[in-house]
């Protein structure tokens, strides 16, 4: 099944330059299994509120070298239960990078990103196109073209439905 | 245009005359290797049987599991998964090393670090085989990937060369030149790519010293490094070596994606505060800065090298009242090295605790800290929560910076015990 385009609003911009995923749930919290309570911890340290105002489709937007240090899966596995969809950034770390697509999670290394949108513009991704789209304000960016395995990933849902699909060459 | 050693190893591994960066192909991994952890190959044995149907891998010898975590198990339920890992190796017929030592250390030791392999497991750190001029990363869940088919799908990654100049000052060890090229080139300056050491400077640091460079490649972003073999690392690779192949080197008009040079003469003790390994600062302006526990080990820094070096800083003087201090060899034949050399008795003297070779105490499962401790380590890693409570401080440095901070008690400058 090819890729469905991502739109959603900007849920959040995390502007630091090599983020370190683990604060979005805060370190302490980073061995919480369920999914509820890790959720509720989320981006206390951002936006108390972010869980109410977050919806469905949402996505984030990060700074260069997004994912750098330790990466771990609960920050994100927390922030798709609140409904973000995907997440673009002007880079990528690839450890994070790596463990995330493994996971299924749409991720679009798209440089320019940080000047291109503003916190709750809403946004498309437009894979066939290579681009990403400020709907709300009508300007527009190439990102980065995904490797074709990464894309074969995503577009499975995850590393084992994608493994469990006939290899192509 | 000729071709780096990372594009000639990609190319034999995925049967093709030549690859160029940038190209997807389809790659054997000529090794894959784990450590058990849970939530890992625990999930990866099961989902092997269970998702895919395998009930044993088709070529054993291209496996490795190492048992180098939660050693010794302090748990039932530790000591459960070791059993899983045991059961697996034995019905797969796959090699399994377990109490020998931290994992990537051992790899290299046992045979796994053929010049001109490719390698793959899920951690980053396997990255230091690089030494020996092989191609080995890390892939995380993507292991998954190898453990059920022959061949694995990766774009082959450009490379940065960083070519070292100049000769190292006294007191300055290969963990101050790593954290100096953090500093210098940025933590995302090799990010997807190969991080390629060479240069004349290359003499300056051991082989041992080479490990600890490749190992910690991933702090500046790289999927892995890797360092063109020359005699004296083809003479410990080569008679270990579980297979043979023709080491490759890169060609001298090779096409790299950025080139850096290093000026070994202008680097001094330097230290990366927390919380992330991307802060290196001057050790020199955080003297006097108290800390209760030492850390020296992990497969980055606990090499015979770094031994030495501890020993010669500690011999006839005495660890600081109420620091801890930790030596924990890398391997087994480290460790014994030492004891022969005398080192264990020299670090003992002095005060050490000094342990059999374990992954734990780098990421707190052992010696864990609580709030308001502060650690000098040369672990991997000093983000918050590492080694114990994430009100705990790690503060990343050199063994000899480690020791010297043992004696008094707060971070000081090894050049003055040197």
């Amino acid at each position: 099944m090819p890729l469905q385009n991502l739109r959603g609003r900007v849920a959040f911009i995390f502007e630091e330059i090599d983020f370190d995923v683990d604060q979005i749930v805060g370190v302490k919290n980073i061995k919480i299994t369920d999914i509820d309570e890790l959720a509720a911890a989320a981006m206390q340290d951002y936006d108390h509120d972010f869980r109410n105002s977050v919806r469905k489709g949402d996505l984030l937007v990060g700074n260069a070298n997004f994912g750098y240090g330790h990466p771990h899966y609960p920050p994100m596995r927390a922030m798709r239960h609140l409904g973000i969809a995907g997440m673009i950034a002007e880079s990528f770390s690839p450890g994070y990078w790596r463990g995330e697509v493994s996971m299924g999670f749409p991720q679009v290394s798209c440089p320019g990103i940080l000047g291109l949108v503003r916190r709750w513009d809403e946004v498309e991704v437009d894979w066939q196109q290579g681009r990403v789209t400020n709907l709300t304000t009508g300007a527009s960016l190439p990102f980065e073209p995904l490797a074709l395995a990464d894309r074969r990933m995503i577009e499975a849902g995850g590393l084992v439905p994608y493994l469990k699909q006939p290899l192509e060459v | 245009m000729g071709y780096t050693i990372t594009e000639k190893i990609m190319a034999r591994a995925a049967g093709l005359p030549s690859v160029k960066a940038g190209d997807e192909v389809l790659a054997k991994p000529d090794y894959v290797i784990a450590y058990d952890f849970p939530g890992y190959t625990d999930v990866y044995f099961k989902s092997m049987k269970e998702d895919f149907g395998i009930e044993r891998v088709a070529e054993p010898d291209r496996f490795a599991i190492f048992i180098d975590h939660m050693v010794p198990a302090t748990s039932p339920k530790e000591e459960e998964l070791h059993i899983i890992t045991r059961t697996w190796c034995a019905e797969n017929n796959v090699p399994l090393f377990e109490r020998k030592g931290i994992g990537h250390q051992v790899a290299a030791e046992v045979g796994y670090a053929v010049p001109g392999a490719f390698v793959v497991h899920f951690d980053g750190h396997i990255s230091q085989l690089g030494t020996f001029g092989t191609l080995a990363m890390g892939i995380r869940r993507n292991i998954l990937e190898a453990f059920v088919r022959e061949r694995i799908s990766i774009r082959v990654p450009h490379t940065v060369r960083v070519d070292l100049e100049g000769e190292l000052q006294p007191g300055v060890m290969a963990r101050d030149v790593f954290h100096h090229l953090v500093r210098v080139l940025g933590p995302s300056s090799c990010r997807f790519q190969v991080l390629e050491l060479g240069g004349p400077g290359l003499s300056q640091l051991s082989t041992e010293g080479l490990q600890t460079v490749t190992g910690l490649a991933m702090f500046t972003g790289a999927i892995t490094a890797i360092v063109n073999p020359d005699e004296t690392r083809l003479a410990y690779a080569l008679p270990r070596a579980r297979k043979a192949l023709d080491p490759v080197w890169s060609d001298p008009d090779a096409d790299y994606a950025a080139r850096h040079t290093i000026d070994l003469s202008a680097i001094e003790p330097v230290i990366v505060i927390p919380p992330t390994p991307a802060n290196t600062r001057d050790l020199k302006d955080y003297l006097g800065l108290e800390v209760q526990v030492g850390y020296l080990g992990s497969c980055a820094s606990g090499r015979l090298e770094d031994l030495r070096v501890a020993a010669k800083i500690l011999a006839g003087r005495q660890v600081a009242p109420g620091f801890q201090l930790n030596v924990i060899p890398t391997s087994q034949e480290i460790m014994a090295a030492a004891a022969n050399e005398g080192l264990i008795g020299t670090l003992v003297a002095a005060g050490a605790f000094v342990s059999s070779p374990s992954c734990d105490y780098c990421f707190g499962r052992i010696a864990t800290m609580t709030q308001k401790q502060r650690a000098v380590s040369t672990g991997t890693l000093n983000v918050r929560g590492r080694m114990g409570s994430t009100d705990s401080e790690i503060y990343l440095c050199s063994a000899a910076s480690v020791a010297a901070a043992a004696i008094e008690g707060a971070i000081a400058d090894p050049r003055k015990y040197w």
